[in-house]
């Protein structure tokens, strides 16, 4: 077991090479010879076609202790997958240094068998042809662990994740979330100490997420496992995580207890407004609001939806309600909720007055 | 108390003999999985073994002198010998690339390369498959030929046939590592890969002779055959095999030049191809998964 952090990154950052647009009569590329040439091209760096490179990642510093489930939470394009990656040795990192399971970065060899990972964007890695089991069998074995560890363990994980009664059918008769859960299945096989889940509730029914985050709640940190899982909804990373990291753009916008950056938002509450549209030109908001978010509302009647962050204080309202009331349009509906970290994702300068 | 060194050599070895074990375990099931498979399987072989025979028994007659004094007097036999070499090196040459492609985008590829076994397992490993399917059926189809269709041939020299065999396609797979690699190292993902196309579509398709024997060609061209393993693989098994073959005849440009027997010189060209092509197959698909490590490219990414 190591004693250090579980993982350990001091101003990772990850920069693809931008991915080239294609050249011209696309078709030609199926026949070969055109690809060659434009990898040559590439390869000797004449390409003028070249996109600009993409910094999925920038310095992104961070330390997770072992037992720890942390949640990463961010829009789609914020990194998350990248960061996954670099974890789990896949991707190296174009800056910065670390540790993951007390080897340094790049130590591909040594991180490989202490991660498990499921990513469930795109295709799954299953065998089509093969029942659940035999899926969850041909990975064990893989791995060298023996038949008998295999079967233990495998009829242990299709319990966890309510599989047992569909475990002699062929992956193809699965359903797509009865798949989703198979793939946490063979994750928890091995027993890793990190265990890295790329959004692993997408498309879960929320009988089966409950229960998965239940699931990972109660028993990996139990058994020394760390846990990296990431998402783009708020409650689903809130219920799971001892810590949230929030990316935007592949910076880490916050970093702590839910609790804790719950607190940097006290003081601050969240307006839904729908107001009539109007052609007059919107002002520019009093200085308690700190963010406005605004878009046309569906429907024959044409009305605006406003979404307010702002500091709460005795003027607040009707400093609100004279700044909307000056676009021009009647003010509908007003409703007020406490911000949450889906807030904070959607716009982390709501943090830059605490610092945060 | 054992060393920890040793113990780790042990472990080390046996986590990639289970890995293998585990692939070939998962290419029978799959196999067995698909029950119509089986019948479809034998039919298939069935077909093919008709189509080869009723295309040896077309040419036999008009092209026999065609194939010279050193390989026997009997054409099916030829063909035979001509189309199972070349499934054997097709099966070695050109799906290893397909293989990993296949795994890279069905996401197969992460779980391996995040597995304990090491990064060239699935490249081996994912080729069992061969060994249940592709290898196996050209046993068939000879077995058909010979009860059904009149093919013969002799099996005083079966060991070293096998020889030939094993290292036909240990060349053939190292030309197939050399080509998967493309897929990391020049970040070929689809369309055709370049060293496959070159090796098999162009090169073994033209001159490799599978349906003649190379002397038809123009020198130049033998000379350009003597580059592929098709060219020896054919002759020494055609030598091994076929009733009536002449063992001491040269027929290939280097075996008229090199004071060896025809057979020294297809082993030792063998010898040297697999020699040469095997590690550089392996140092370079190494080198292709680094690449694509560095460059995001490694797992599928949408
Ligand atoms: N292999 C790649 N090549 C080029 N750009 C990439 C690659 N992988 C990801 N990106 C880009 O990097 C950014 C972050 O992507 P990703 O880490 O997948 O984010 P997330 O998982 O949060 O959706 C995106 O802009 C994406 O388009
Ligand atoms: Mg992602």
């Amino acid at each position: 077991m190591m004693d250090g952090p579980a993982v350990d990154l001091r101003a990772v950052g990850k920069t693809y090479p931008g991915v080239e647009l294609s050249l011209r009569g696309t078709k030609l590329e199926t026949l070969g010879p055109a690809l060659w040439v434009k990898n040559a091209i590439r390869a000797a760096r004449l390409t003028i076609e070249a996109a600009p490179p993409v910094t999925a990642l920038a310095d992104v510093s961070l330390t997770v202790a072992p037992g720890e489930v942390l949640g990463v939470l961010g829009p789609n394009g914020s990194g998350k997958t990248t960061l996954i990656k670099i974890l789990a040795g896949l991707i190296r990192p174009s800056a910065g240094s670390g540790s993951v399971v007390g080897y340094p970065l790049g130590s591909s060899d040594a991180i490989r068998r202490r991660v498990s990972y499921v990513s469930t964007t795109g295709w799954m890695g299953l065998e089509w042809a093969l029942s659940a089991r035999d899926n969850l069998r041909f990975f064990a074995e893989l791995s060298g662990m023996s038949p008998a560890l295999a079967r233990t363990r495998t009829d242990e994980v299709l319990g966890a994740l309510d599989l047992t009664d569909d475990a002699y059918k062929l992956t193809s008769e699965l359903s797509n979330g009865m798949r989703q859960r198979l793939i946490m299945a063979r994750a928890l096989l091995w027993r890793t100490p990190l265990v890295l889940l790329d959004e692993p509730f997408v498309g879960l029914d929320p009988g089966h997420r409950q229960a998965l985050s239940d699931y990972i709640r109660r028993e990996l940190p139990a058994r020394g496992q760390t846990v990296v899982i990431s998402d783009h909804q708020a409650e689903v990373v809130e219920s799971v995580a001892d810590r949230v990291l929030i990316l935007d753009k592949g910076r880490v916008r916050a970093l702590g207890t839910v609790a804790h950056i719950m607190q940097s938002l006290s003081g601050l509450i969240v307006l839904e407004v729908v107001t009539e549209l109007s052609d007059t030109p919107v002002l520019s908001p009093p200085p308690l609001v700190r963010r406005v978010e605004r878009r046309m509302r569906p429907g024959p009647l044409g009305l605006m939806h406003w979404r307010l962050t702002v500091e709460q204080g005795p003027s607040t309202f009707s400093a609100v309600l004279t700044w909307l009331s000056s676009a021009g349009g009647r003010i509908v509906e007003v409703e007020e909720r406490r911000p949450g970290l889906q807030d904070v994702m959607a716009d982390s300068t709501v943090l830059a007055a605490e610092g945060a | 108390m054992t060393t920890p060194a040793s113990r780790r050599v042990a472990r080390a070895v046996w986590r990639q003999t289970a890995a293998l074990g585990a692939f070939t375990l998962r290419e029978y099931r799959i196999w067995q999985s698909y029950r119509v498979n089986q019948i479809m399987w034998l039919t298939n072989i069935f077909v093919t073994t008709l189509l080869f025979f009723l295309m040896g028994r077309m040419l036999t007659a008009a092209d026999a002198h065609l194939m010279g004094a050193a390989y026997g007097t009997n054409y099916m036999s030829f063909v035979v010998v001509g189309i199972a070499v070349n499934t054997f090196l097709f099966t070695n040459l050109a799906d290893p690339y397909t293989r990993i492609q296949r795994s890279y985008f069905n996401g197969t590829m992460d779980l391996f390369l995040l597995s304990p076994m090491s990064i060239f397992m699935p490249l081996v490993g994912l080729m069992t498959k061969s060994l249940l399917d592709d290898y196996p059926r050209l046993f068939i189809v000879g077995a058909f030929g010979m009860l059904l269709f009149g093919a013969q041939f002799r099996f005083q020299f079966s060991l070293a046939a096998l020889g030939f065999t094993i290292l036909l396609l240990a060349a053939a797979f190292g030309i197939g590592a050399i080509s998967a690699s493309s897929f990391y190292l020049l970040n070929i993902k689809r369309g055709t890969e370049p060293v496959r196309f070159i090796v098999q579509q162009l090169l073994a398709t033209l001159l490799a002779g599978t349906y003649y024997p190379i002397t038809v060609l123009p020198r130049p061209l033998q000379w350009v055959a003597c580059f592929i393993p098709h060219t020896y693989a054919f002759d020494a098994l055609r030598r091994l095999l076929d009733p009536g073959a002449n063992m001491g005849l040269p027929v290939l440009p280097v075996q008229r030049i090199v004071p060896w027997s025809p057979l020294t010189v297809d082993a030792v060209a063998l010898g040297l191809m697999t020699a040469i092509l095997l590690p550089l197959g392996f140092l370079l698909y190494g080198r292709g998964i680094e690449k694509a490590r560095r460059e995001g490219t490694l797992t599928r990414w949408q």
